[in-house]
């Protein structure tokens, strides 16, 4: 498994670079002691791992490309591919109007979560006051509280106040899951920040505010991206309280309106996996992205420092 | 998910640094205004945040506890008057066989199913990639990666399809080998195998957190303690025993009190699976109950009261957690 990474950068034939690699792991069994079976293991058990982790995004994915997704049965691979199924959720169904609502939604939520999440994070990172670890705790319990006991107050509330069937309604409701977590987290990347760097703008003569801006904002970035984007992912995978706020099918968005597509008695399962890839892509190359961004920013920000 | 983020940003935290020595605080003597105002920042600086969780956290727990005590329904909600009955909502959740029989054992066996398995899975893939070199390891982490991303949304319809009766792979596979026949077996009309699909789903779901989070402590162990370990002759299984389940003791508690808070709360893969909208009372756990008896039955008083029950038992396991949590760390 080390073969190929080890070799010489010299241009070799097949055959060549197997014997070199061979000879390679050869010297290195000798001292390691690692057997063929335990590498036959670790082959065998990540392929095992990944099948079961990625399975049903990939059944997802090609039931969406399949050209006779309702009858696919068993076929592992589908015997044709077509793009039909994701035409038919746009012109059938509403779904292009679907995602612009998720996406208004979920943008106002990231935008309004992280000036407000990266002030009060700096509070509780920086600053030693009253209360200051009540605060803390209850930033941690308040993520413990199901949406089912929110949503019945929240939902009668806002019939009062005219604020179901309204986008602003929604975001408001997603602002307060998100703000804790979204604090929570900042908290540790500020922290990270040394206070000599704070202290050295002041020894410049910064004001309190301009070293905010030139030094801890541009430090505290990547985490901002990262919880921004959890943010954004938390709005657009939200179902209950889109499902219970939004009863005018034109104020839908992604998660609620994958329910049109569900007939009386049959199910358009291609129509479903394809506006369920639809959704799912965007989450996944995100959460992909930022797993590396979180740890590449913690690590500059520690050294850097 | 959440959590992990908060441990790595804990993680990469530097040992706090002890403050400014006195020769450089006698150089940044500000005036006493300038004090004042960083007595006052903290709290300028908070108010938004806490403004909104106080409005949109702080009221609705107040208020959903003082819907449990009423008999509230349309016409209260129409008139906009309280309706209060005292506790005869929890009177009547309490003394019904439905909780009981049904609606208890659904949500807390699921729980300790789920967390179960989670936790066994979620331990195992850690300690394999571990082992793994390192292009492997990343491949197998993307993978990972993508099974915690799957929206709850979508991946519970994925399972949906794979079990649907007619032309889901399961069924035709076993139409195929001879053992049912085509649309003859509906596995989301009966309780056990409805929940055991749910446990599928969310374990898969569920799994990723647990293997990231253990992979960050295990990678933290010094290999030397493994190698001398070795050296003395102890085995794969007896390594793991003595030494990996004690140094990551408070990583384990941390991860199964978090399942356990996520799984007893589960909705939308009950909610969004063939009858968990109300067609199957059978398959309710407290969270439906609760969304069902509100919002189909328009019972806003005894939905409130079920979800009232429902986060005390979280609140109670949230306790543990933080118990857990600060002797780990300092705030």
């Amino acid at each position: 498994m080390t073969g190929p990474a080890a070799l010489p950068a010299v241009p070799a034939t097949r055959t060549a670079r197997r014997a070199a690699g061979r000879g390679l792991r050869s010297d290195e069994t000798g001292g390691r002691r690692e057997s063929r079976a335990s590498t036959v293991a670790k082959v065998v058990g990540s392929i095992a791992l990944v099948a079961f982790a990625v399975f049903p995004a990939y059944w997802m994915l090609t039931t969406a490309l399949d050209a006779d997704a309702a009858t696919r049965g068993s076929r592992l691979v589908p015997t044709s591919l077509t793009g039909e199924n994701f035409a038919r959720v746009f012109t059938d169904g509403d779904f292009g109007r679907f995602i612009l609502n998720s996406v208004v939604v979920a943008t106002a939520t990231v935008a309004i979560s992280a000036v407000v999440s990266l002030l009060a994070a700096v509070a509780v990172a920086r600053f030693r006051f009253r209360f200051r670890t009540a605060i803390l705790v209850m930033i941690l319990i308040v993520q413990m509280v199901p949406l089912e006991a929110l949503v019945i107050p929240l939902f009668l509330q806002a019939r009062t106040l005219q604020m179901l069937n309204s986008l602003l309604g929604l975001v408001i409701v997603y602002l307060a899951f998100s703000l804790p977590f979204a604090i929570w987290t900042l908290r540790g990347f500020v922290a990270a920040v040394p206070q000599e760097i704070e202290e050295a703008a002041y020894m410049d003569g910064a004001s309190w505010g301009r070293m905010f801006r030139s030094v801890l904002l541009p430090l505290v970035a990547p985490g901002l991206v990262a919880t921004s984007i959890f943010a954004f992912i938390t709005a657009w995978n939200e179902f209950i309280f889109a499902l219970t706020f939004m009863q005018d099918s034109e104020l839908y968005t992604v998660s609620v309106g994958l329910r049109t597509f569900f007939g009386q008695n049959t199910n358009d399962w291609g129509a479903i996996m394809a506006a369920s890839s639809i959704i799912t892509v965007p989450v996944v190359v995100f959460f992909v992205l930022i797993q590396r961004r979180m740890t590449s920013g913690l690590a500059s920000g520690a050294v850097k420092g | 998910m959440s959590s992990s983020t908060a441990d790595v940003a804990q993680h990469a935290t530097p040992p706090t640094t002890p403050g400014p020595t006195p020769a450089r605080r006698g150089a940044l003597r500000r005036p006493p205004s300038w004090r004042r105002a960083q007595h006052r920042r903290p709290w300028l600086l908070l108010s938004p945040g806490l403004l909104l969780l106080a409005v949109l956290l702080g009221f609705p727990l107040v208020r959903v506890v003082q819907l449990s005590f009423q008999d509230y329904g349309l016409r209260e909600l129409a008139r906009g008057e309280d309706n209060y009955v005292g506790l005869e909502n929890y009177r009547e959740i309490l003394t019904s066989s439905f909780l009981w029989q049904t609606v208890l054992p659904n949500t807390v066996g699921f729980a300790v199913v789920c967390v179960v398995l989670t936790m066994l899975v979620g331990t195992a893939v850690a300690v394999f990639l571990n082992t793994l070199p390192r292009t492997w390891r990343t491949l197998c982490l993307t993978a990972v990666m993508i099974a915690w991303a799957v929206p709850a949304v979508t991946g519970t319809y994925v399972y949906v399809w794979l079990f649907d009766p007619l032309n889901g792979l399961v069924s035709t596979v076993l139409t195929d080998v001879g053992l049912i026949d085509r649309g003859a077996v509906n596995w989301f009309a009966e309780r056990f195998s409805f929940y055991a699909i749910a446990t599928l789903n969310v374990v898969q779901h569920g799994f990723p957190f647990v293997a990231v989070t253990v992979l960050s402590g295990l990678m933290t162990v010094p290999r030397e303690l493994y190698e001398a370990a070795q050296i003395d002759g102890a085995s794969a299984w007896r390594r793991f025993r003595s030494l990996t389940v004690p140094i990551l003791k408070p990583v384990f508690a941390v991860c199964t009190i978090l399942s356990t808070i996520w799984d007893f709360k589960v909705f939308t893969q009950i909610y969004l699976m063939p009858g968990g909208n109300g067609g199957n009372p059978d398959v309710y756990n407290l969270g439906v109950w609760s969304y069902i008896e509100s919002f189909a039955q328009g019972r806003y008083g005894m939905g409130s009261a079920i979800a009232v029950l429902l986060t005390v038992i979280l609140l109670l396991i949230t306790v543990v957690y933080m118990r857990t949590l600060f002797s780990e760390e300092e705030l």
